[in-house]
């Protein structure tokens, strides 16, 4: 309401500005004229003439042009100066009077109404801060935390809290920095080995990479027992194409677990899928089956195999964005980094047409660790 | 509500410059008194609702109002105050308000203080100021709204760009835009007088001012600029021919030939159609300047705005302003009347060829600008054309002016007297000698340029000098004599030498910089000794901190001179995370008019970092000489002669203030 | 000596037009020794670029590439068809990084090594050079969040 007010005031100063000019009947104005000017200039060739700064005949000649110029001026300052003020010029008033009351609020309601948002409240910063929790944000809060911890990096339990977080957002990068820093600071523990190694593995989009796997072996090191690290250790040797061994730690991990713990199914599930067979590049149940009978050289050189078919398949056709990136997948999981990174480029020549695949593409990519 | 009272603030300006422009147009072709008087108050109240609407863009930035998009996209909660004020104009939306803003005032000061002016031309200047007004309003409103909103609010803001995270910004746009905008009652008065179909000399007298006013601000804007990309970019240059700092040298130059031609124009009623056209095409390449900066056509360091809809948009404001105003001109110009007659050599001759020069350098200039975009747009071939070009064609043209520049003011008017005018600059080009042979004494070997050009610039000095000495006749007459002349000399005068002088003082300052600085690149391990032109740097290591908004790691760098410690370096480089980008903050170190100038690159691992570090000789003389001429140019306003013409109730002098 | 009006006037005008001849002749001769081409890595390769000219090469730093030893490094500039090996000595910009858009000007040593004197980047996460952009859009490799600003949550009422 109050901003009604406060336009409608507004509206009411602008009218104004036009109908108090108006209603001014041929009041005296300051005006100047040429002819001021010229009986300056006058002036000024006499104060130089005076001062020495010009010589006699070089004034004369001046004095007589600026009087020619003074004449001429006088000559038409009756027709330019002023107007005069005709009664049959009120018309003319009446007209401008009648924009400003009427053209200009509905021209300035108008505008206004198509423009701006009357019905938004503002919100500066401090008035925010009072807000209680319950209603914030999560992006809120987390903003909150980050800008604490840009100003307080050290504060590890920060970096410990935020980082969960990061991780339910999908942040994983954010994530990962944030597990390094409670490390770092909070000294290291191996559940905090763990989740650092989680997080790795989640920002290469669920790859067990070296350096997540370093992580994990930290945290096995320091407790055997621990759940989060032996399931990824489970899940490493299955994406190294080791499918028994990944069979054999999950095995032993449903073992020690509680009836009721929460990862029986994932675990269950997980070592299903090993035992049926599924192995890393994604291949035909076929040749799942018989990779099982090779012996680790030869199931090496399998995979490999599969790769290259899926190498030649998107070569023929590499409309797909998502088998590309199950090829690069591949190829990192191999250690064959130049080669991802080759098949990135390829892929993206592939699809080039079509920007909605670039950016599946690009954002895949990224998850891997390729920059695009 | 702020922002909303904001927005409706500019929409209510908008349709007041819409009146502004019809009435008092109307009233001087109908004769009316009050119509034509509308004028005034009505500028006055457009200052008024675009100041609000500024204040309250203002207010939001301060209070850090994320439900204001450009709030949200250019600020953020952290940042220091002062910065929250400065990124108002540090983005495209509020910098086109700011720019908005200084054309409304300007409105308002020639309401103000127009006194001396005939009422009809000043209703007609205010009326066609209200048309640039209404077309700036409609492309602010249009497709540049500060006052977009954002529901739900975010957070946070997303910061500003933090190369714009400086003083330097904070001054920089605001006096480049008092110029460029300033330029704009130049361009009112010529059309005005055009569509009254009646310039003389008083004219010349009146618009003088305006163009001086606006003429100061753009000195000191560009010379700003110039010192912040000198500092803030870590490049140690101080001017890179970048189109944008180019889009405001070439309204400087046809500026400072308006100047020039003015003054013929006001004492000889010679150069009428020049003048006007001059005026005209000033501000035009002000508009084109806009043009390009906002537009976003251009690739530079400038480039915060690329969109296509405005850059139409002000092409369109472009076309029709300098197309309507040369259109008009064309149609009524033959009308005019001849002026006074001169000879070649004479004031007037000698300020024709300032002009000449003044005009063809600023179209090389123009074509270096634009010739990329025109090439690439015929052929689709990219270029860039850079220092090299403009080197080639600016300095070959700026020289014979240059060396000109001391006669012009010893020349009489109608016609002068060139031997005379030689034989009395004799002291000032035996200075100039000498100290050109010192200087190629002093640096054997070095350029062979260097003292040429030293000496061109003490000539311009000493020439400056010799126009006071003479007028004063100080050494012909005896000193109470001379003193007295000296005192009595007009401001203008004092102004005229000084503005000169000092362009010598910035010449001297780029020679020296071009031709002298000494550059060290290296990697410095801490600990490590660097020599550069008798200093020794040595470097104490890295440090980290936490700024506001920002983590900076910053090297330690005693300077000595001869064993004695004589300042400290500190340059940094500041990550900002919010936009996850980073600057380097050279340090400076300051000894009389050089300076030690070392910018950080990247530290390594094991402690060492990348610096380079200069010693750039006489390089303050650059600004020192910009400040100078600015100087000049407030003592020449100060004049009386600039303001008389009004009637004068005692009273009403003292409101006649340096405008 | 008293000239006529006419004399004076063709004075002014001749000088007028002196300046401006020499003025064009300037421009000319600048223009055909200082203007600088800019190309793309793939442009090089297939319009046979001449080694020796002053040429600028822009692209995406490609990831993997920089290899720093003080102030040499050497990185390769990429439009994601064809590389362009780059060497530089001196300070990179701030703003150079891996996959970022980067001008590089200097001349060209063979078809695909190049030695740099200066090194564009770019001035924010939201800037990217015209010529890189143009280059990369022909290439099919643009991404539309590098013109600009994401405008995401932008909502009136």
């Amino acid at each position: 309401m109050t901003l009604w007010l406060v336009l409608f005031l507004m509206t009411a100063a602008a009218i104004f500005a036009v109908l108090w000019p108006l209603s001014r009947h041929g009041a005296v104005r300051r005006s100047g004229s040429d002819i001021a000017v010229y009986r300056d200039q006058l002036a000024e060739i006499e104060r130089d003439l005076a001062a020495g700064l010009i010589g006699a005949a070089e004034a004369e000649a001046a004095r007589v042009e600026v009087s020619r110029r003074l004449l001429a001026a006088a000559g038409t300052s009756g027709v330019h100066a002023q107007g005069v003020d005709r009664p049959r010029a009120l018309w003319h008033r009446r007209v401008a009077a009648l924009a400003a009351l009427v053209l200009m609020p509905a021209g300035a309601a108008v505008l206004y109404l198509m423009l701006g948002s009357p019905f938004l409240a503002g919100a500066p910063f401090a008035g925010r801060q009072d807000v209680p929790f319950e209603q914030r944000s999560i992006e809120s809060m987390v903003a909150q935390v980050e800008s604490h911890l840009e100003k307080n990096p050290q504060d590890g339990r920060g970096w410990e809290v935020l980082a969960p977080v990061y991780m339910r957002l999908g942040r994983f990068e954010d994530a990962v920095k944030a597990r390094r820093n409670a490390v770092r600071l909070l000294g290291a523990t191996p559940a905090r080995e763990a989740d650092l190694g989680e997080a790795l593995a989640a920002a290469a989009n669920g790859i067990v990479t070296a350096e997540a796997k370093a992580a994990f072996d930290r945290a096995l090191a320091g407790d055997r027992d621990n759940v989060k690290a032996q399931y990824f250790a489970g899940l490493a040797a299955e994406q190294d194409g080791r499918a028994a061994d990944a069979a054999r730690i999950w095995r032993t991990l449903l073992q020690t677990a509680p009836v009721n713990a929460g990862y029986r199914t994932l675990i269950e599930d997980s070592l299903a899928r090993v035992d049926s067979g599924a192995a890393a590049p994604n291949p035909g149940a076929d040749d799942i089956a018989a990779a099982e009978s090779l012996s680790p050289k030869q199931r090496a050189e399998f995979v490999r195999g599969m790769v290259e078919r899926l190498a030649a398949r998107l070569k023929s056709d590499g409309s797909d964005a998502e088998a590309w990136l199950r090829l690069v997948r591949a190829y990192l999981v191999l250690g064959e980094a130049e080669q991802a990174r080759s098949a990135a480029r390829d892929a993206r020549n592939a699809v080039a047409g079509d920007a909605e695949k670039i950016k599946r593409l690009d954002d895949g990519l990224r998850r891997l660790g390729i920059e695009g | 509500m702020i922002a909303e009272i904001g927005h409706y603030a500019l929409v209510l300006a908008l349709l007041l410059a819409f009146i502004q422009g019809v009435l008092p147009i109307a009233g001087v072709r109908l004769r009316d008194n009050a119509l034509a008087g509308t004028g005034e108050p009505l500028a006055i109240a457009q200052f008024c609702f675009v100041a609000l609407s500024f204040a309250a863009l203002t207010a939001c930035y301060v209070t850090s109002d994320f439900s204001v998009f450009n709030v949200f996209q250019n600020s953020h909660s952290a940042m220091p105050l002062l910065y929250k004020f400065t990124s108002v104009w540090g983005n495209h939306e509020g910098s086109m308000l700011l720019w908005v803003l200084i054309l409304a005032f300007f409105g308002a000061l020639v309401a103000l203080f127009g006194g001396n002016l005939p009422a009809a031309l000043r209703a007609s200047v205010l009326g066609v100021q209200a048309w640039i007004a209404i077309s700036f309003l409609l492309f602010v409103l249009l497709t540049s709204n500060p006052f977009v909103r954002l529901a739900p609010a975010p957070f946070e803001g997303r910061d500003l760009n933090p190369l714009l995270q400086d003083i330097g910004l904070a001054l920089h746009p605001p006096f480049l835009y008092l110029g460029y905008v300033g330029f704009s009652i130049a361009f009112a008065f010529a059309v005005a007088a055009l569509i009254e179909g009646r310039i003389d000399a008083a004219w010349a007298r009146w618009v003088r001012p305006w163009t001086l006013a606006a003429w100061i601000f753009l000195t000191l804007g560009i010379a700003l600029g110039s010192y912040w990309a000198y500092y803030e970019l870590g490049w140690g240059g101080w001017w890179f021919w970048d189109p944008v700092e180019n889009a405001s040298f070439l309204p400087w130059l046809s500026g400072t030939a308006l100047l020039h031609s003015a003054v013929v124009m006001e004492k000889r009623e010679a150069l009428k159609v020049w003048t006007i056209l001059l005026a005209i095409l000033t501000f035009s390449l002000s508009l084109v300047g806009t043009f390009l900066v906002r537009s976003g056509v251009l690739t530079s360091v400038h480039a915060f705005a690329t969109d296509p809809a405005r850059g139409v948009f002000i092409l369109t404001i472009l076309i029709v302003f300098i197309g309507g105003a040369l259109a008009l001109y064309a149609w009524r110009a033959p009308l005019l009347r001849q002026g006074g007659v001169f000879a070649p050599i004479s004031r007037e001759g000698a300020l024709v060829f300032n002009n000449l020069f003044l005009t063809v350098a600023c179209a090389t200039v123009f074509i270096g600008t634009l010739y990329p975009l025109a090439l690439e747009a015929l052929t689709g071939d990219k270029i860039s054309v850079g220092a090299p070009f403009f080197n080639a064609t600016f300095i070959p043209l700026a020289l014979p002016l240059l060396f000109a520049m001391p006669f012009g003011p010893l020349l009489a008017w109608k016609r002068g007297d060139l031997y005379g005018a030689a034989q009395r600059l004799i002291a000032a080009f035996a200075i100039a000698i000498l100290v050109g042979a010192a200087t190629a004494a002093l640096t054997k070997g070095g350029a062979i340029l260097a003292p040429f050009a030293i000496g061109l610039a003490v000539f311009v000095m000493a020439g400056a000098l010799t126009d006071v000495v003479e007028r004063a006749q100080l050494f012909r007459q005896p000193w109470p004599v001379a003193w007295r002349r000296l005192v009595g000399l007009p401001r203008s005068a004092f102004g005229t030498a000084l503005a000169h002088f000092a362009l010598g003082v910035t010449l001297i300052g780029i020679v020296c910089e071009s031709y002298f600085t000494a550059e060290r690149i290296s990697t410095i391990r801490p600990g490590d000794t660097v020599a550069i032109s008798g200093y020794e740097i040595s470097f104490d290591g890295l440090v980290a901190r936490q700024g506001p908004n920002y983590r900076e790691v910053s090297g330690k760098l005693i300077v000595r001179r001869n064993g004695d410690v004589v300042g400290m370096l500190t340059p940094g480089k500041r990550t900002f995370p919010a936009r996850g980008n980073s600057t380097s903050e050279a340090a400076l170190l300051t000894r009389g008019f050089s300076q030690i100038y070392v910018s950080l690159g990247d530290p390594n691992p094991d402690g060492s970092a990348a610096m380079r570090i200069y010693h750039k000789p006489m390089v303050l003389l650059i600004w020192l000489g910009a400040l100078l001429m600015a100087g000049g140019g407030l003592l020449s306003l100060s004049d009386r002669r600039l303001r008389v013409g009004a009637p004068k109730p005692a009273k009403k002098t003292a409101l006649q203030p340096a405008q | 000596m008293a000239m006529t009006r006419k004399q004076r006037r063709l004075i002014l005008i001749g000088t007028g037009l002196g300046v401006l001849a020499i003025a064009a002749l300037l421009v000319l001769t600048a223009l055909k020794d200082s203007i600088v081409f800019f190309n793309s890595p793939t442009d090089i390769v297939e319009k046979h670029v001449k080694p020796g000219s002053r040429i600028r090469v822009g692209g995406l730093v490609q990831p993997g590439s920089i290899v720093r030893n003080n102030l040499d490094a050497r990185f390769e500039i990429t439009d994601g068809k064809t590389e362009i090996k780059v060497s530089y000595h001196g300070i990179l910009p701030d703003l150079f990084r891996e996959g970022q858009g980067v001008v590089a000007e200097g001349v060209l040593t063979d078809s695909r090594n190049f030695v740099a004197d200066t090194v564009l980047a770019k001035h924010d996460e939201n800037y990217m050079p015209k010529e890189v952009a143009d280059a990369l859009k022909k290439q099919g490799h643009w991404k539309d969040d590098y013109g600009k600003a994401p405008r995401e949550g932008e909502a009136r009422k």
